[in-house]
């Protein structure tokens, strides 16, 4: 682990301050590392991915031993990333690797504050680089749209352990406003048809060598106009194209990923313009003024106190009874 | 005039903008996001990859193009900037949450009183030379009586008067008092915060404490070790003793923290054997001296014949 540092003069102290953590965070950086072997299919992904991660990408040009899923090596590997990641302030890698056991092998690691958080292992089957498409490019730096087709994003937990991964590398920056003519491209994410021994209860027993393949797709956007405020949608393809299959994975540590998740306390302001859920019966008027709906519940009548009065009380025949008993 | 032709394709191009799916496609506009949960047409997979996926990521991107066209809009010069919402499913963050600084003194003291936080400006307005100047740093108006070319000076006034040296110690006086208020506040967030471990301080007691143990840890009990240049002698620890005087307070909450000390459980000075039942007889030396030491059996035989007997001499 690196030493904190104290600042020693004004500018050691900004650039320690725009590392510390933020209540809204910035974009994360990504670095690209090369493993022992790099062939070039995975050097050409590499550079791609790395081409719309820009400009938070930083590339390791040097080959460097890191293996993180295996069980031998797995703690230097992991103590070299988080070394890394210290150093560079980035909290996501993508590390290439080519063995003959996984060709062609991707590893997305994220970090939780300088520690792993998670990993998952792909294997890139067919690749269509940038290069070879002569098509329109996106602007380095502008936002992706992304896009989700399976049920499995929604349904099994590799798959969505996929989707998060992917959401924190190209959008994972909380953004209040975005500007509408500056969508180019869409990152679409799209399985193979979910064979049917997924759709079982139990699809964490299925073996996770035959899960579905996964194509990756960019496209730049080119805005129609439709005749109503919403314009037409055409896709261009611009790549790179990759087909990928899971291979291992790490799961995240329940106990750091609640960390993870935690959320800033909401303000008093946003709570009542309706970004929290505690907004119940609730609601702003056009001057203002916050106006609340109470609920009551039903009213006993029968409990209700009157005006005490001598012709009130209780049923005449009764009274009539009780007299002539008396007397 | 037939205008069929001309609404079927105002239809055709409204269509296009409109996505129609089994389910309903699930956007996060905060992460620029759609989520297609609909199964993957097995036919049209097959069929032509390229096409089968350019048109789901189409009727994809169209769904999240019209749900981000929806949301309110900003103007700006650079285009129509949309204010995104929350978002729906949130991912997991990259650092941790900022820690809420401990306020200073001076907080403390504003929040106590109510006093509101001013913001002050970094110029100030200078009647002489008609202009907004610093009101510290370069040509700082703190530093303007120090600069002066003339300066009033009292009358009967010391020979040594020199109201420039006077001015310029009372501004180092500020700022130093300023600065030892600032460390104080540090301290005092130091000291508050210190109650999580701090590796570096912790790793310094643990090589410590082995040192130490280290040393002693010879035949000799470190006594004929060879000693190394500038090495210091071990320090144990002292011993501390209260103080003869004391009120009688303190030593009536001392003793009774020895009472309640011999009084618990868990750290009985004498511990008696345990036996059920009434503590007050020894039931065991009892049963003996009554049976004459032949033991509870056989009074309970001799009892139960004597009841026998006595029964029959009634009859």
């Amino acid at each position: 682990m690196l030493r904190t540092v104290k600042p020693k003069n004004a500018r050691v102290k900004r650039a320690l301050d725009a590392r510390a953590p933020k209540e809204v965070e910035d974009d994360r950086t990504a670095i690209f590392v090369k493993g022992t072997h790099t062939g070039e299919v995975v050097n050409n992904v590499m550079k791609d991915l790395m081409a719309l991660k820009r400009p938070c990408a930083i590339s390791f040009s040097k080959k460097n031993e890191i293996r993180p899923f295996d069980t031998a090596s797995s703690s230097t590997s992991i103590s070299s990333l988080e070394f890394w990641s210290a150093k560079n302030d980035a909290s996501l890698f993508v590390i290439g690797q080519t063995t003959k056991k996984r060709p062609n092998a991707l590893t997305f690691v994220r970090m939780f504050d300088g520690r792993v958080l998670d990993m998952l292992e792909v294997g890139v089957e067919k690749s269509v680089n940038m290069n070879d498409l002569k098509t329109p490019k996106s602007t380095p730096g502008h936002k992706p749209l992304m896009h989700f087709a399976s049920e499995l994003f929604t349904t099994h937990p590799r798959f969505m352990q996929l989707k998060t991964m992917l959401l924190s590398f190209y959008n994972g920056e909380e953004i209040s406003e975005i500007c509408l003519s500056g969508l180019e491209h869409v990152i679409s994410v799209s399985c193979a048809p979910t064979p049917p021994y997924l759709n079982t209860a139990d699809a964490d027993a299925a073996p996770s060598t035959s899960l579905p393949k996964v194509h990756i797709r960019t496209y730049t956007t080119r805005f129609l106009s439709s005749g109503t405020k919403v314009p037409r949608v055409e896709l261009t393809p611009m790549g790179p194209s990759l087909d990928l299959t899971l291979w291992r994975h790490q799961e995240a540590d329940p106990e750091m990923l609640k960390q993870a998740m935690k959320r800033p306390k909401l303000k008093k302001q946003d709570i009542e313009s309706g970004l929290g859920k505690k907004r119940k019966n609730m609601e702003v008027d056009e001057m203002g003024d916050l106006r609340g709906r109470i609920h009551v519940g039903a009213q006993d009548l029968n409990k209700l106190q009157t005006r005490k009065m001598k012709g009130l009380k209780g049923d005449v025949d009764e009274r009539e009874s009780k007299r002539s008993k008396t007397e | 005039m037939d205008v069929s032709s001309i609404l079927a394709s105002h239809a055709e191009k409204y269509k296009s903008i409109t996505v129609e799916k089994a389910n309903p496609l699930e956007v996060d506009a905060a992460y620029l996001t759609v989520t297609d949960p609909n199964p993957i047409d097995v036919d049209s997979y097959d069929n032509d990859l390229e096409e089968h996926l350019q048109s789901l990521a189409r009727d994809g991107t169209q769904a999240l193009i019209s749900s981000l066209f929806q949301l309110p809009i900003n103007r700006s010069d650079d285009g129509p900037l949309a204010q995104l919402p929350a978002p729906i499913a949130p991912l997991p963050r990259a650092k941790h949450l900022p820690k809420p600084k401990p306020p200073t003194k001076w907080e403390q003291f504003a929040a106590a009183k109510g006093i509101q936080h001013k913001k002050r400006d970094k110029k100030e307005w200078d009647e002489e030379r008609q202009e907004w100047v610093n009101r510290w740093g370069r040509d700082g108006k703190n530093r303007q009586l120090e600069e002066q070319w003339i300066t009033e000076v009292p009358l009967h006034a010391d020979i040594d008067h020199d109201p420039r040296k006077i001015a310029r110690d009372e501004r180092k006086a500020r700022v130093a008092k300023n600065q030892k208020q600032q460390q104080g506040n540090i301290a005092r967030a130091q000291s508050s915060s210190s109650a999580q471990p701090q590796p570096r301080e912790e790793r310094k007691k643990d090589i410590d404490r082995t040192l130490s143990s280290a040393r002693v840890s010879t035949a000799s009990m470190g006594r004929f070790d060879k000693k190394l240049e500038g090495e210091k002698k071990m320090r144990g620890v002292k011993r501390k003793f209260d103080s003869n005087e004391q009120g009688g307070d303190s030593e009536r909450k001392n003793s009774l923290a020895l009472l309640s000390k011999m009084d618990s459980d868990s750290r009985k000075m004498r511990t008696r054997p345990s036996s059920g039942g009434d503590e007050t007889v020894n039931v065991r030396k009892a049963v003996k001296f009554v049976s004459k030491g032949k033991g509870a059996v056989a009074m309970g035989k001799e009892a139960a014949s004597k009841k026998k007997f006595k029964s029959g001499k009634r009859k």
